[in-house]
């Protein structure tokens, strides 16, 4: 057992068999208190749920890695959708074939791309704290986003849409799948890829990484751009889902997503933080929201035990921190 | 050492989840997943809501999201459907976000109740507590009454680009054009209602600039209170009117003073039985056609094609009723 717990902690990191313990003490409980806890129906209605937050949220990952931030990513992702649902438009909204369904998701893609650049390159080139600069970029795109669309929805997309957002194969619902492969993408980004590594190297100590004869610039670049890429797709999977885009959807997910961060071990200064624990916080945090809810338990409670649970998982680490630390002194 | 934390962390949740799960299995359920919690208007609602609830038999609760994000109305829903209720009622915040959502709803054989979405496809029904043409009109009439049916007036709504606003405001015009000949709109509209303080300084300049100025029709929940306070500051209360919808607690003074003449609400707590009500009705299979008579809604004249139950179920703002109103949180 003992010897399973090192080679899981070894191989994906010291957060994880702590986490698994709690989703599945969390599981437990609302097993034993909510008689439909344990059903297809609400397993199959959590694995809906968690993709856009989820895909939002590794958006989030990686600038946090590199030891900045990315507030702008709820309107990135919005601003693609609204790129996307243009282009269906043009070609006849309801009527739009997959050709421009195609077209509509490539110039998404752009857009999101885009619009992560430029943070990165004024990050990159002007030296500017990533919070301010995506803060400006976020209030930007919502203007923007506002002045577009005077703030309403649009909506009539042709129904083919339907299935990627609502849809299942093999029994996992579609937009679990678009997650799952985002969430290994970025994992073998992270782990197996020299920008990974220099991802996490600038996160640690910048000037040590520029030093050593890293491309820092060209590194924060990419990171914000493949930040955005990765709200684009949350922007075209909103769409499909609510059939409709409005700059406003999803603008409650944006501390969440940091809160997934921080849940999944990700240092706040940078420099540490792998995918699989952020997924496995994240899977918490929606066992978490829909327990409460079959339980009829009010919004703000499950706001507050969000909240509670946080301050619990930082309580453990100290502990674990503290356990290992007397391990290595009996070993001296 | 960490088994015990996280039993006590367990048993926090377990605690929180146990004190809210005190449900019977047998009575139908309802799940009504509003725009906002927290906030009086929608607090009213789920008194309404228990209140009715406890009476039919009706295993009702009402979801309130932390803020007012479609995002978070559609996994609300989602987590009902899992839950498996009878019935989902829903106050949109946007009706083409949830319409997938409802359409899987209705799939899975739930019933669907919405208030203030006349326009959702994926329904069993959608009921208002006001038609745009009731609540323009029952505005316009009152302001005639109290100007005489004669002089200037202006009009103010929340921002030019809310759509009921506007549909209100036109709704009012058309009726004073109609009706009363003598009364004359000043200016096009102003769109300052959802502040108290542009409300008051649009107002106190309208009032220098136009000295036959006689009423303030103000369509948005600021626009009365700053206009209120403008005419107060003029000491010209009971010279020049000024009504609208407003907050009873927050214009209680104002109204009591005789500087706002009154205005229309309708009831959230109301709106909350019915809720639970039609719900019931749909459950037991009650047909709901023209003529029929559904308690807090009267006798409706149903528009089977839109889905709409469009009622008139006013209820009056003025000196007498403010502080009942105000009293429950309004």
């Amino acid at each position: 057992m003992r010897a399973m717990i090192t080679a899981i902690t070894r191989r994906f990191g010291p957060e994880v068999p702590a986490l698994v313990g709690f989703l599945a003490v969390v599981v437990a409980i609302f097993g034993l208190a909510a008689p439909r806890f344990l059903s297809l129906a609400n397993f199959d209605s959590m694995a809906f749920q968690l993709p856009e937050l989820g895909l939002l949220t590794l958006a989030m990952l990686v600038p946090i890695i590199s030891g900045g931030l990315n507030l702008a990513i709820i309107y990135t992702a919005n601003i693609a959708g609204l790129t996307l649902a243009w282009v269906l438009l043009q070609f006849g909204g309801a009527e739009a074939g997959p050709g421009a369904f195609v077209l509509g998701v490539a110039a998404a893609l752009l857009v999101g791309a885009a619009a992560g650049a430029v943070m990165g390159l004024v990050i990159a080139h002007i030296g500017a704290h990533p919070i301010l600069v995506s803060l400006a970029m976020m209030i930007f795109l919502r203007g923007l986003g506002e002045f577009l669309t005077r703030g309403g929805d649009i909506s009539g997309f042709p129904s083919y849409l339907a299935p990627i957002g609502h849809g299942s194969v093999l029994g996992l619902p579609v937009p679990m799948l678009i997650f799952l492969v985002a969430a290994l993408v970025w994992h073998v980004m992270l782990t197996r890829t020299r920008h990974g590594f220099a991802v996490y190297m600038i996160g640690s100590n910048i000037r040590a990484a520029a030093y050593s004869g890293l491309h820092t610039r060209r590194t924060l670049t990419l990171i914000y751009t493949l930040s955005g890429v990765l709200c684009a797709v949350a922007g075209i999977l909103m769409l499909t889902r609510f059939n409709s885009v409005r700059v406003g959807h999803g603008e409650a997910l944006l501390l969440i997503t940091v809160l997934a961060c921080f849940l999944g071990g990700v240092d706040p200064f940078g420099g540490f933080g792998r995918v699989l624990p952020v997924v496995l916080a994240l899977v918490i945090l929606q066992v978490l929201s829909s327990g409460l809810n079959l339980l009829g338990a009010n919004q703000h409670l499950s706001t507050a035990v969000w909240g509670l649970f946080l301050i619990g998982v930082m309580i453990l680490r100290w502990v674990a921190g503290k356990v290992g630390q007397g391990r290595k002194r009996k070993d001296l | 050492m960490i088994r015990k934390l996280l039993g006590t962390v367990g048993g926090v949740v377990l605690a929180a989840g146990l004190a809210v799960s005190a449900q019977a299995q047998d009575k139908p359920s309802m799940g009504i997943v509003v725009k906002i919690g927290g906030i009086p208007w929608f607090n009213a609602m789920e008194m309404g809501i228990k209140e009715k609830g406890a009476e039919l038999g009706v295993d009702a609760v009402m979801v309130g999201p932390t803020s007012a994000d479609p995002a978070l109305q559609v996994r609300a829903i989602e987590d009902l459907i899992a839950k498996g209720v009878d019935v989902i009622g829903v106050v949109p915040n946007d009706e083409a976000a949830l319409e997938p959502v409802l359409e899987k709803a209705r799939a899975a054989g739930i019933k669907v109740l919405a208030h203030e979405g006349p326009g959702l496809v994926n329904v069993d029904w959608d009921f208002e507590l006001a038609s745009v043409q009731g609540f323009g009109e029952a505005h316009a009439e009152l302001l005639a009454q109290k100007m005489g049916g004669a002089g200037e007036y202006a009009m103010f709504v929340g921002s030019l680009t809310v759509p009921l606003h506007n549909a209100w405001a036109d709704a009012a015009n058309a009726y004073i054009a109609a009706k009363y000949p003598g009364m004359t709109l000043i200016g096009e509209r102003y769109g300052v209602a959802e502040s108290v303080d542009e409300s008051r300084k649009t107002a106190l300049d309208l009032m220098a600039a136009n000295p036959g100025l006689k009423g303030f029709l103000a369509f948005g929940s600021q626009g009365p209170i700053g206009a209120g306070r403008a005419i107060e500051e003029m000491r010209k209360a009971g010279e020049v009117h000024v009504l609208g919808p407003f907050s009873p607690g927050q214009g209680r003074q104002l109204v009591k003073d005789g500087v706002i003449s009154g205005g229309f609400m309708w009831n959230p707590a109301e709106a909350g039985r019915v809720f639970v009500t039609m719900g019931k009705m749909l459950v037991d299979g009650a047909e709901i056609t023209s003529g029929t008579d559904i308690p807090g809604l009267g006798v409706v004249e149903p528009d089977v094609a839109g889905k709409d139950i469009i009622t008139d179920n006013l209820i009056t703002i003025n000196a007498e009723t403010v502080d009942g109103l105000a009293d429950l949180g309004l």
